[in-house]
């Protein structure tokens, strides 16, 4: 669907190094839990945009699963005393558990009433975090346990969630560029003309979300790590809201576009750190400017911009079948 | 395989509350055959095609293909015992390119699963490439071929007719159901369009055509069934339907 250019390669090449070299060239610790953080959010939302950004189902509830996936990974390793490669694993099965509670009943339900289907699952998840005192510790809450060296240093905890984030963008790069990625986006783009090329809609929904659950509760379990305590409180809902927001301003039906959505929309109050009581208000502002002006997301700014400069001429030429050519195709049995 | 199996609609009957939109209405559609269905708006043409193409199932009376009864078969299940249709408007995915489109029509072909197409298996990239080479000659083959990468988005009215058509040869189907395939084309694009048709028939396909556009009808249908209010009211070849007083008294007119 889309193949590599050289250009683009470059651009990867550039990005990785970027990445890579990131421990060495941050200025603080802080700056550096803030290159985890966006790491451990994109883990979540890689997945989470193959559902909204492809499928077009508008889950606004995946903090639940982000939820759950901490508090799977925090009573684990840290009460149970697993170890915590093996946590994280179940933390991710968990999670794709969970998907598939929540995908089952929800996902037949037309737009509106599926993301209030998913923010109730939120809320529910929440309160039942609250409220069983013995496994989550209740308001109190519980640590985040430590990943084991060379992991437990900030750097060494980067390259970690770095190194995740790599893998799931890749499944979802794969997904997106293939057969399944055309299947997704014409259940979001026509149901209909995908039902009747042979699309299970259903199905394919549900399987993407339980994608989206596995990569939640992965994330969640990084997240508990980096945040080394987390209490209810950690999981508020507009977290969830948050997730929705950078795959909706980086585009839809683009993996870039979201990832440059979510580096943006994490480091915006940091980078407004002079008027951080303005935060909120900046990022209200985006928000406006991206569905006002590029409604395509920010990963198409530049094509938007290059259009406007340059319009592309669309030249009308006449259909004219080539007879022959269609006849060998369709006689053409693999 | 030799495609004999003939994909018939038996009496059947289809209710929209009390509103009778079919009424015992019996069709067979034949592998290298083109057949035509006309009549008056609201007369049923649509609904029968949805019938067969499963988005309704039938109030009474059954659906089958060969010795398969698919009266209940779900759209999906049509499509992979080789049921392909268009609409009457195109339904596209517009944010994708002309050959994105086309490759959709591959998907029951394409068996890459969820895993390991994630994984990009080596077998996954092999089989898109056989699926890409096939829509591009397809694309060539139905007039589509300058305008491959071109988003969907931007085709004129008849292009995206022709896309829709050859997205359903993708799914190398049995069987093509053309939901009035020549609305606002123009004479010459409705002359592509026969000779596309005939193509197809010649190639064992069997094509249902709803049509309004009757000259095309019967200038390349072997058969034409005649619905009025829900009821077939003729059928036979062009020659016969074409002369019926019954058809010229509610549809073609003096």
């Amino acid at each position: 669907m889309n193949s590599l250019t050289h250009t683009h390669k470059a651009w990867l090449l550039l990005g990785g190094l970027l990445i890579a070299t990131l421990p060495g060239w941050a200025g603080d610790q802080y700056q550096l839990h803030l290159a985890s953080l966006i790491a451990v959010y994109w883990i979540l939302i890689a997945g989470l945009n193959m559902v909204v950004g492809f499928t077009g189902q508008l889950s606004i509830g995946h903090v639940g699963l982000l939820c759950i996936g901490s508090y799977a990974f925090a009573v684990l390793a840290g009460k149970s005393g697993w170890h915590p490669a093996l946590a994280l694993v179940a933390s991710g099965v968990l999670g794709g558990v969970c998907g598939l509670a929540l995908g089952l009943p929800s996902l037949r339900l037309p737009g509106f009433y599926f993301a209030m289907a998913t923010m109730a699952f939120a809320l529910i998840v929440n309160d039942l975090v609250l409220a069983q005192v013995d496994l989550t510790g209740g308001g109190i809450g519980l640590p985040g346990p430590l990943f084991p060296a060379p992991f437990d240093s900030p750097s060494g905890f980067y390259y970690l969630v770095s190194l995740l984030a790599l893998g799931v963008t890749w499944l979802s790069w794969n997904l997106g560029r293939h057969m399944w990625g055309r299947a997704l986006i014409s259940i979001r783009d026509n149901p209909v003309a995908a039902q009747s090329v042979g699309v299970a809609v259903f199905r394919a929904k549900l399987t993407v979300f339980v994608f989206s659950g596995v990569t939640a509760g992965l994330a969640g379990a990084v997240f508990a790590s980096l945040q080394s305590y987390i209490t209810p409180d950690t999981f508020v809902f507009e977290l969830s809201l948050f997730f929705f927001v950078c795959i909706i301003i980086g585009g839809r039906g683009s993996i870039i576009g979201p990832f440059i959505g979510t580096v943006v929309l994490t480091a915006l109050p940091e980078l407004v750190a002079p008027l951080a009581k303005l935060g909120n208000f900046f990022y209200g502002l985006l928000l406006l400017v991206v569905v006002l002006v590029v409604p395509e997301g920010i990963g198409r700014v530049f094509d938007i911009i290059r259009e406007r400069l340059r319009p592309r001429v669309v030249h009308r030429e006449p259909i004219s079948p080539d007879l022959a050519r269609l006849d060998r195709a369709l006689k053409y049995k693999p | 395989m030799t495609n004999t199996a003939q994909l018939q609609a038996v009496s059947v009957s289809r209710a929209f509350g009390g509103i009778k939109a079919l009424d015992d209405v019996s069709l067979e559609l034949r592998p290298g055959e083109v057949h035509g269905l006309i009549g008056p708006n609201g007369s049923g043409k649509t609904t029968l095609l949805n019938l067969l193409c499963g988005f309704y199932q039938p109030s009474s009376g059954v659906i089958h293909l060969g010795e398969q009864d698919l009266s209940q078969a779900s759209v999906q299940m049509r499509a992979v015992n080789g049921i392909a249709r268009t609409f009457q408007k195109p339904r596209l995915m517009p944010m994708l390119s002309v050959l994105d489109n086309c490759m959709l029509g591959a998907w029951i072909h394409a068996d890459a699963g969820f895993m390991s197409t994630a994984l990009a298996l080596p077998h996954v990239g092999a089989q898109e490439l056989d699926i890409q080479a096939r829509a591009i000659e397809l694309l060539h083959g139905v007039g589509l071929g300058h305008v491959m990468q071109r988003q969907a988005s931007l085709l004129d009215h008849a292009e995206q007719r022709f896309l829709e058509i050859a997205r359903g040869l993708a799914m190398q189907p049995r069987f093509m159901l053309l939901d009035e395939p020549a609305g606002g084309l123009t004479h010459q694009e409705i002359d592509h369009l026969a000779d596309v048709v005939r193509t197809l028939r010649d190639n064992g396909i069997g094509v249902l055509l709803v049509e309004h556009h009757t000259d095309f009808v019967f200038r390349i249908c072997d058969r034409v069934t005649t619905l009025n209010t829900g009821k077939m009211i003729c059928h036979g070849t062009s020659e016969q339907v074409r002369n019926d007083p019954e058809v010229i008294r509610v549809y073609l007119g003096a």
